[in-house]
């Protein structure tokens, strides 16, 4: 086909001795790239350039390969081609900028208007996503992909592949979640949280698919649902006391029908206190604390509570959660500010604005 | 130079090198190496990264500002003589559909040529910082563009072939037509339904209904209701505590986008102007904070990375500066926290704006006078 070489590397020029050698290695590892330009099925295209203009910015720069194969591509979206070859150069496409969604967008023009088989599709799109799990388009393609199938039959297992490599990957989770939606695959999915969680109980993607799942199926007014759902995250809790993934789920569940309306709650997490401590558990008891004095609706005894709560602020900022020693002060004063009696006598924190720590 | 304890500091590893960031990012405006080639669709994001950077910097003299407008001009979608592509007007992220060169209209006919939301978005705001006046910016297309990107549930599409939607481009949405003062580009209460929609159990906000809070996503959510003046119409003061306390979690050292994962510095920015934008930014630690960016500085090439000992790249190194911006960094300028460019190039937008409105003013005044 290609009369020349496409390109060498190394060059004719560079016939010494170890010059010649690496001529030669070089064009055994680097066989020569026969451009579009001379392949005779392609003849009948212009290749498109881009055209930055006089001035470019943010200029990538291509080898000759890329060049030719985005050159190729441009001409056949200028006619808008549905054509085999159009099939093939997107797929040459996607391999060297799989983040192209013009190229993507093109595709599925051309699948669909050349019926091709949307099962090797699939395929191709799993390979593609396995190779790069954090890319938006494949993911994109991929949803089209089952939209147009209406098959969501291997999408659990293939998401749950990917998560076994990263089981954070927003985009896994993401297309896990608009599956189990649209085809009301629920059924199994919090065994499957579970099993996230006993791998790795501070798995913040896992504890947020737990309530995902929780709340779609029977939900949380059910009290017996949810006595369980408190009872399973303090076992998590009492498991890795260090947890916000798991306090954040408790206080999650109960914070809308009010920490301090929970019967027993308090009791619990004072006992936790002692053996279970963390920033988190002083955080909840002052939520706890501060939902209390908030449905006393300013009535009687407010006073305890309300210092109860003070004193955890004040062992929040000195001592368990010093990096946000200012916001606990603030909390404190928000706290006397709404619910203290105006007493003079009881001090408040004032602060100081912070000044950056000097650079010069 | 001694602290506290008496023992030394190495100074020279907490100092922030200016001079090499302003490289940095006149580098990146030049030419990438092939292995950027992911960026191609988006490279008009890095010159809003680059151009925001230097400005934040105050370096901008050190870009070609006319040449830098007619390029970014280049990738206007304008409409067509029949303008039977409203609904696809805006601003292309580069020039990879092949379409010819032109700074100026009619639009070129081109069955997939269509504009990006976050292309139109870090377009006008490119345009702003360079001091331009907007006058070449065809607002009524780029409106008509942008309502074609809204679904029912008040997402956005990011183009209008369609594509994932998500926080991300609610938040581009936003900055639009806050920049051109017109929000008839946007359904805003079906905007602000999805936003609460979008808050979790926890009390951050995630890229959709049911999704993992998220720093980036709470940001977005956050930014797009103080642009649209209805942060505590939508929030009461409840609500917004809660998300001030799921938002100062955050911090470790510097900041985390999701609970148990670990810090980045982008997130310094993402979380912290959250943060400034509820009013509690001044609780986090500044001096933790702050150290943990210079740690991911490249002294030797220059801008930031995620981590320490890691590759910088232009999104890390101008969302690093801002991030050292918000804290009062000397010799940076001020970030405006919701639109995220610098205060004076603010001040040029709000100019503007009123330049804008007064001319609306002349022009209906001389209708009355000869009606």
């Amino acid at each position: 086909t290609c009369s020349l070489p496409f390109k060498t590397l190394g060059g004719v020029e560079n016939m010494k001795c170890g010059g010649f050698m690496s001529v030669l290695t070089d064009l055994v590892s680097n066989p020569a790239y026969c451009g579009f330009r001379d392949r005779k099925e392609w003849a009948d295209l212009e290749p498109v350039p881009q055209d930055d203009g006089p001035n470019p910015v943010v200029k990538i720069a291509y080898s000759d390969k890329f060049t030719d194969v985005f050159d190729y591509f441009r001409a056949l979206l200028k006619k808008d081609e549905k054509s085999e070859r159009a099939l093939a150069l997107t797929t040459e496409a996607i391999e060297l900028n799989a983040a192209n969604y013009t190229v993507w967008h093109y595709r599925r023009v051309l699948l669909q208007a050349l019926q091709k088989d949307l099962r090797e599709e699939m395929r191709y799109i799993t390979a593609i996503i396995e190779d790069q799990p954090k890319n938006y388009q494949v993911w994109h393609h991929r949803r089209m992909v089952v939209e147009w199938l209406n098959d969501p039959s291997e999408e659990l297992d293939f998401i749950a592949e990917i998560l076994s490599q990263d089981n954070k990957n927003y985009h896994a989770w993401q297309h896990r979640q608009w599956v189990i939606q649209e085809y009301k695959l629920w059924d199994g999915e919090l065994d499957y949280v579970e099993e996230l969680l006993e791998e790795d109980v501070r798995n913040n993607s896992a504890w947020n698919q737990r309530h995902f799942v929780v709340s779609h199926t029977s939900g949380y007014s059910d009290p017996s649902v949810l006595e369980q759902e408190v009872q399973y995250t303090l076992k998590q809790i009492k498991k890795a006391p260090h947890n916000e993934s798991a306090w954040n789920y408790l206080k999650g569940i109960l914070q809308d029908r009010g920490l301090s309306s929970h019967p027993g709650l308090l009791e619990q997490v004072l006992e936790l206190k002692e053996t279970h401590c963390s920033p988190y558990l002083i955080a909840f008891l002052v939520d706890l604390y501060e939902d209390m004095l908030e449905s006393m609706d300013g009535g009687q005894g407010q006073e305890e509570p309300l210092s109860k709560a003070l004193v955890l602020c004040e062992l929040l900022a000195r001592e368990t959660d010093t990096i946000r020693k200012e916001y606990w002060r603030y909390v404190a004063r928000s706290l006397q500010t709404r619910f203290g009696s105006g007493d003079p006598s009881v001090p408040t924190v004032e602060t100081e604005p912070q000044t950056t720590p000097a650079s010069d | 130079m001694a602290d506290e304890d008496g023992s030394f500091v190495d100074f020279e590893q907490i100092d922030f090198l200016r001079d090499r960031h302003v490289k940095f990012f006149q580098r990146c405006l030049q030419v990438l190496p092939e292995r950027y080639s992911s960026l191609e669709t988006s490279r008009l994001t890095i010159v809003f990264f680059a151009l925001s950077g230097l400005d934040v910097l105050d370096a901008l003299d050190v870009v070609n500002k006319p040449s830098l407008t007619e390029w970014i001009y280049s990738l206007q979608v304008l409409p067509t003589d029949d303008q039977s592509n409203l609904g696809r007007c805006g601003f292309r992220g580069s020039s990879h559909i092949g379409v010819p060169y032109s700074t100026k209209g009619p639009g070129c006919p081109h069955p997939f040529d269509s504009a990006h939301v976050a292309m139109t978005y870090t377009g006008l705001a490119s345009l702003i910082i360079l001091g331009d006046d907007l006058s070449r910016v065809n607002k009524q297309a780029c409106l008509a563009g942008l309502k074609a990107l809204q679904l029912e549930d008040g997402s956005f599409y990011a183009v209008p072939e369609g594509s994932e939607n998500d926080m991300r481009f609610v938040y581009c949405a936003a900055c639009i037509c806050y920049m051109l003062n017109d929000w008839t580009g946007m359904d805003v209460k079906k905007a602000i339904d999805y936003i609460r929609r979008s808050m979790s159990y926890d009390n951050g906000i995630g890229q959709g209904a049911g999704l993992e809070s998220h720093g980036g996503s709470t940001f977005c959510a956050i930014a797009a209701l103080c642009l649209m003046g209805k942060l505590e119409e939508v929030f009461p003061k409840r609500e917004l505590d809660r998300i001030r306390r799921w938002c100062i979690m955050r911090q470790q050292n510097g900041f985390h986008g999701r609970p148990n994962k670990p810090v980045d510095t982008c997130y310094s920015f993402w979380v912290g102007a959250t943060l400034e934008l509820l009013d509690v930014f001044r609780y986090t630690n500044f001096e933790k904070n702050r150290n943990y960016i210079l740690s991911t500085q490249d002294r030797l090439v220059g801008g930031f990375a995620k981590w320490p000992d890691s590759h910088p790249d232009p999104l890390h190194a101008y969302f690093g500066i801002c991030g050292l911006s918000l804290i009062g960094e000397s010799n940076l300028r001020r970030v405006h926290p919701a639109l995220n460019i610098s205060d004076r190039a603010l001040e040029h937008m709000q100019q503007l704006h009123r330049t804008w409105r007064d001319t609306l003013h002349c022009s209906s005044a001389i209708c009355l006078k000869t009606s």
